[in-house]
């Protein structure tokens, strides 16, 4: 029992509904009193703002000055932005970027939506399917990446043999620009419709049964119950996936680094044409190849400004007609 | 979440030694201050030095010194200048890759000048244009050379023979001392023999072409001189295998499997053999070298340098030059196929010995008059990003058919954008 603390003893015990008159309620207790508890979540805090909040902030910084990452900075004001705007490179980075994101999205959360709702009315095995649909989102990219590189390589692929074997010649994946793309897209299209599905089946197995019932009573079919009931009740959770998808699909990186690696012999990234040159891909080639850190830091900040607009877009689209 | 006692327990004190582990490794190297430490950081890349020669320099050094040696992998460039920017936890003694070199060269302050250690007595061991190429402008010496990439020209002496042509690697030499005749060579040689091409891509060509001049992008008063005629002269030769029809246009990673199959002839450094030979084991015996055309360039190659906040300069400029002495130097050929940057090396046992995947070839007799023969270019601190927009125009030609001259103004004019953007005029 403490003695020190609050007001008289007996009437903490006294049920009451209302406050009595004439007693005080329990003085407010200011955030310090929490100390603990702050301490103990301060962890997360304090390695967030070293590792994340400071950084951001201080590429901003960056993206105003000249630097090569040793020496000294020189502030240039809106220059890197200048150089930006007249770079056809860079451009030509965001063009992939978008390419290659509709051809990896598309496909993505159609597939997810169809095997959720194929997963959602198997009977047996459903824990098997969902571990093997979620697998590739948990292995490492890079192995996928390597592995790719070797099932589409233009001389000696394994699709290349398998359509050699049907009588048509050898297709150029990995040089032809569009190619490029598409085996990128199918990359992450492969690696992500595990982690979608996931998500859609939670939202599925939420929906009444009630419902489906009805459904069935009134007479629809399968397909327009698909379109008229789950897809409407869906749309938040479609949303949702489809705003992390823009995230992601946007931050595409690791696939083309490793599918077309630089080295000093062939400091050429992206492949043939630059085909696969997605906009991280270029932040990543001019801050850390080139040495150009202030150029690499305009890079993603124009980027940031482009993911903000485009998730704006996805936003209005995917809501419209929902208060109608 | 249900855990266990005993499982919290574990993974607390796992957390607790890790987080100690971190921070060991950081304190080890802090900016301690006293400049005569008994504990040295090494930090290389795998097959920079020779294992061997580094775990000797250890004992033969114990007496004085505890050198602790790390390997970083991934991006050691990246990491160097993380450090270096941040100050502390920063190696005694670092390796430096050759292609990276000239861009430290403008933060020189950030190491010691090895002239003031005693390189300058020892220099003449040393190429002198390897050294050079880690000298400020005003003398001081930030890298001390561990090797060199002189180039030579890998070819298949089974196709050679098959076409007719003798396969004797001086004959051969004498065969493609221009470009074009090494380009009539490889018409006449695919002819005899189907489905093979003479280069694997004309990127290749182009990186050797530009070697073996005496300017590269920009100029020592950092001017752009990309689209001057030497570098023109360097792409129109690079475009001559792709329009004969000789040009295999490998640009994705599939060279390892075209290698010991398709391929008629290899540009390429002394440290190229060792990628033939994992690449294609199957082909050993059937490979030769001999001088590349025209001239020899230099690929690679790198150097070891003092961080300024080395703890014991002396001690540490005693290690390297011991691991970097003619004789250790050999051995690091041996050990690792890194070709020495000093000459004396050439005539030890260890460089003259026949080499089996050459077919008995003493291979030195090629790289050793190359490595001499090398010409001092000027590298800016740019030049690298500055020539990236030329590979991958020739790139374009290959993948897209893009007609040269297009792809030769897009790249100046890239390659003049990326140069305003770092500073040159």
């Amino acid at each position: 029992m403490s003695k020190h603390r609050g007001g008289p003893g007996p009437a903490r015990f006294r049920p009451r509904r209302t406050a009595p008159a004439g007693t005080a309620r329990p003085k407010r207790r200011g955030p310090l009193a929490y100390w603990r508890q702050y301490l103990a979540i301060s962890p997360f805090y304090l390695i967030f703002a070293a590792f994340s909040f400071f950084p951001v902030f201080y590429s901003l910084y960056l993206a105003f000055q000249r630097w090569d990452g040793m020496g000294t900075m020189q502030f240039v004001g809106l220059q890197q932005f200048r150089f930006l705007w007249d770079d056809p490179v860079f451009w030509l980075s965001i063009r992939n970027t978008l390419v290659i994101w509709v051809l990896s999205t598309v496909p993505t959360l159609f597939g997810a939506l169809t095997l959720a709702t194929l997963l959602h009315s198997v009977r047996r095995f459903k824990g098997f399917y969902r571990i093997a649909l979620y697998v590739p989102n948990v292995t490492s990219i890079v192995a996928v990446a390597i592995f790719f590189g070797a099932v589409f390589s233009n001389n000696f692929g394994l699709v290349n043999a398998i359509l050699g074997v049907v009588g048509i010649s050898p297709v150029p994946w990995l040089s032809n620009p569009w190619l490029i793309k598409v085996v990128i897209s199918l990359l992450m299209t492969w690696q992500w419709t595990g982690y979608n599905m996931i998500i859609y089946l939670a939202g599925l197995q939420a929906i009444p049964t009630s419902i489906y019932e009805a459904a069935k009573m009134d007479g629809a079919g399968p397909i327009r119950t698909f379109f008229q009931i789950t897809i409407p009740i869906m749309r938040p959770i479609i949303l949702f996936t489809v705003i992390i998808s823009t995230i992601n699909g946007l931050q595409s990186f690791s696939e083309p680094q490793v599918l077309f690696a630089s080295n000093a012999a062939n400091a050429n990234l992206g492949g043939p044409g630059q085909a696969g040159l997605t906009t991280l891909l270029y932040f990543y080639q001019s801050a850390f190849l080139n040495n150009d850190y202030g150029y690499g830091a305009a890079i993603v900040w124009a980027f940031f400004v482009l993911i903000i607009i485009l998730v704006a877009v996805n936003w209005r689209l995917t809501t419209r007609g929902r208060k109608a | 979440m249900d855990l266990s006692r005993r499982g919290f327990l574990q993974a607390a004190a796992l957390t607790a030694a890790a987080s100690g582990l971190t921070v060991a490794c950081g304190g080890s190297s802090g900016s301690g201050g006293t400049k005569n430490g008994k504990n040295l950081t090494l930090w290389y890349w795998g097959g920079a030095l020779s294992d061997k020669v580094v775990a000797e320099a250890k004992t033969h050094f114990s007496s004085e010194i505890k050198l602790t040696t790390a390997s970083i992998g991934g991006d050691f460039k990246q990491k160097l200048t993380t450090t270096l920017a941040a100050g502390t936890s920063v190696p005694d003694i670092t390796g430096i890759k050759g292609e990276d070199i000239a861009s430290f060269l403008p933060n020189a302050n950030r190491f010691l000048d090895l002239n003031d250690l005693g390189f300058k007595k020892i220099s003449s061991q040393y190429l002198d244009w390897k050294t050079k190429l880690a000298q400020t402008e005003d003398g001081k010496q930030i890298g001390f050379p561990i090797d060199i990439g002189p180039t030579a020209m890998f070819y298949r002496e089974d196709f050679f023979a098959k076409a007719g042509v003798d396969t004797d690697p001086a004959k051969v030499a004498a065969l493609v001392s221009t470009w074009e005749d090494y380009f009539q060579l490889g018409v006449e040689l695919q002819k005899k023999n189907p489905g093979t091409y003479l280069v694997n891509n004309i990127s290749s060509v182009f990186n050797i072409a530009v070697g073996q001049g005496t300017q590269r992008f920009i100029d020592k008063d950092n001017h752009f001189i990309g689209d001057g005629d030497h570098i023109r002269a360097a792409w129109t030769t690079a475009v001559r295998p792709y329009t004969l029809g000789i040009d295999a246009k490998i640009n994705d990673q599939t060279w390892n499997a075209a290698v010991g199959k398709n391929l008629l002839t290899e540009l390429g450094a002394a440290w190229h053999a060792l990628d033939i030979e994992q690449a294609a084991p199957q082909t050993k015996g059937k490979w030769r070298v001999c001088a590349n055309p025209v001239g020899p360039a230099n690929q690679g190659g790198s150097y070891l340098a003092l961080p300024k906040q080395c703890r014991n300069p002396e001690e540490a400029f005693k290690i390297i030059s011991w691991i970097l002495s003619p004789a250790n130097d050999a051995r690091g050929f041996t050990d690792a196929a890194i070709f020495p940057a000093a000459p004396a090396a050439y005539a030890m046992p260890a460089m003259t010995g026949p080499d089996a995947f050459f077919g008995g070839q003493k291979v030195i007799e090629v790289f050793g008059p190359a490595a001499k023969a090398i010409k001092v270019a000027y590298e800016a601190p740019a030049d690298a990003a500055v020539m990236a927009p030329f590979m991958t125009e020739l790139t374009n030609i290959e993948a897209k058919g893009k007609k040269p001259d297009d792809a030769w103004k897009d790249a100046v004019s890239q390659a003049k954008q990326i140069a305003r953007r770092q500073g040159v005029s």
